[in-house]
């Protein structure tokens, strides 16, 4: 899906949902967040990362434990 | 000698301690030229004179004795909460000694001046502001790079000659570039951070020091890191870089001075050029976007963002209501992207000691309309800027921002990035870039703070 068509109906809803107001102002900034971030974001929830090395609260001083 | 407030930082220092420039007339000249120049562009929001000659009075004979210095609006001072750049922050603010305050107290230097920032700390580009936006003194009407911008500023137009800056998406970075100064982020935890309102959550800001070369960067970097960031060799430098599609999309000027920079560097230390692969480069960017835009979101309630304070711009405004729609689950997978991303450059930093490109794929854009132009097209300078930025704040590893070049009249910069704890290398690799092109661009002034003699 374009996100351009996706904000028109997800920001909307996702607002009333959370309850919160926005003007056009807002609404237009929101929209070209979206424009520019769902697509990666729906890039990255297509991975399947469940068997991925993780790093439970890694400390970001050192390099990682091996 | 020449105008004291033209020299470096170091030079400063070293004046005042080999008793040749008395830190009261430095301190009032600052506080002029703050009120001759600041006007045009807007770095310093707020100066407290007397409590600046308070803190000289005051200043122990530590490595910056009596050297004038900017601070960030984004940490509290004792008589003066920070603002974080917004009408509202969605955090409690009150004032009170950051870990920065103290570092700087400790070391004898005087806090002269506020520096302006981007609204909340939200973008590379530093043109929205509640206090306006700060400029670029090489042009006024292009960004300072954000969201140090009143640092950068502030120090190219030679108001002090160092400054305190955060950096939490390349907020460090994109500014010393946009404004021709070398900008250090340090590895994760090793630099002063109490005091700031997301000291306890966020994993990816650091402060740091933003000066006109590797040496003042040392020099401010050892207080803020409260200890000595000693001097060593960048000989035999295995210096990394990467050839994909994201990488290669910058600006032909930049990307020349850069290659340009790269092979000085390599011949500077008898070093060597490799070439590395960094697959997850573009996916830990989003990561790094979507960790840092929730690690603050604490304090976000609807009834919250249903009553912001009026004057927060709209973008401002949009973007934190927008933040409430990311995905947990993207977040949850960022953080493994974070783990796999940690991994290959521990594996990466066994063949190369350092890796380098374009800090920034274009020089500073307009104020009014931040885009950029790349070979792949027009991008939002933040959408651009993001990608070379954030691999070390999500990953924890320092990085240094060195000023290689120009096009069009403004700066371009060489970012270098090395593995944890390893920030010293950067600094050395810094000078050694330095020594190799006779130090021209770290001395080169923009148009209002040509040097002048006295």
């Amino acid at each position: 899906m374009e996100a351009s068509g996706s904000a028109d109906d997800f920001i909307p809803a996702a607002l009333a949902a959370f309850g919160v107001e926005a003007d056009e102002i807002e609404l237009a900034v929101m929209r070209a967040a979206h424009e520019l971030l769902w697509p990666p974001i729906l890039e990255l929830l297509s991975l399947d990362t469940g068997s991925a090395a993780s790093e439970p609260a890694p400390d970001l001083s050192q390099p990682p434990r091996r | 000698m020449s105008e004291p407030l033209d020299l470096t930082l170091c030079g400063q220092a070293a004046a005042i301690a080999a008793g040749e420039l008395d830190p009261a007339e430095l301190l009032e000249a600052a506080l002029a030229r703050i009120e001759a120049r600041n006007p045009a562009i807007n770095a310093v929001v707020e100066t407290f004179p007397e409590r600046s000659r308070e803190m000289l009075a005051a200043a122990p004979a530590g490595p910056l004795h009596g050297v004038p210095v900017v601070i960030k609006d984004e940490w509290p001072l004792p008589w003066r909460a920070q603002r974080f750049g917004a009408a509202d922050m969605l955090a409690k603010t009150a004032p009170g000694e950051s870990g920065p305050y103290r570092a700087l107290r400790d070391a004898g230097a005087v806090i002269v001046g506020v520096g302006n920032m981007h609204e909340l700390g939200a973008s590379s580009t530093g043109n929205v502001s509640v206090y306006g936006p700060a400029r670029n003194p090489w042009n006024p009407e292009r960004c300072p790079g954000g969201s140090s911008s009143g640092p950068a500023a502030a120090v190219a137009a030679r108001l002090v000659a160092g400054a305190v800056g955060a950096d939490g998406v390349g907020s460090i970075r994109y500014p010393a570039t946009y404004c021709g100064l070398t900008g250090l982020k340090p590895t994760f935890g090793r630099s002063a951070m109490d005091g700031h309102h997301m000291a306890d959550l966020s994993t990816t800001i650091v402060s740091g020091p933003l000066c006109a070369d590797a040496g003042d960067c040392r020099l401010l970097g050892s207080v803020l890191y409260g200890e000595e960031l000693r001097t060593g060799d960048a000989a035999g430098l295995r210096i990394g870089v990467i050839e994909d599609e994201v990488s290669e999309d910058v600006a032909p000027a930049v990307r020349e001075a850069c290659e340009k920079a790269i092979e000085d560097l390599r011949a500077a230390t008898d070093g060597e050029v490799r070439k590395i692969e960094l697959p997850e480069l573009a996916a830990a960017t989003l990561a790094t976007v979507l960790i840092a835009n929730s690690e603050s979101l604490g304090g976000v309630t609807p009834e919250r963002l249903n009553n912001l304070h009026p004057e927060l711009s709209p973008l401002g405004r949009g973007l934190l209501k927008y933040r409430l729609m990311l995905p947990a689950v993207a977040a949850v997978k960022a953080h493994q992207l974070r783990a796999m991303a940690r991994q290959r450059l521990a594996d990466v930093f066994e063949e190369v000691d350092v890796i380098a490109w374009p800090t920034v794929p274009a020089v500073a854009p307009p104020l009014e309309a931040p885009l950029v132009e790349l070979p792949s097209g027009t991008l939002t300078a933040d959408a651009a800027n993001v990608r070379g930025g954030a691999l070390a704040n999500l990953t924890g590893i320092p990085a240094i921002s060195v000023p290689v070049g120009s096009s069009e009249g403004l700066p371009v910069g060489l970012q270098l990035q090395a593995a944890w704890g390893r920030d010293e290398l950067l600094l050395d690799a810094a000078e050694a870039l330095e020594g190799a092109n006779g130090r021209r661009w770290v001395e080169a002034a923009p148009p209002a703070a040509e040097p002048t003699e006295v």
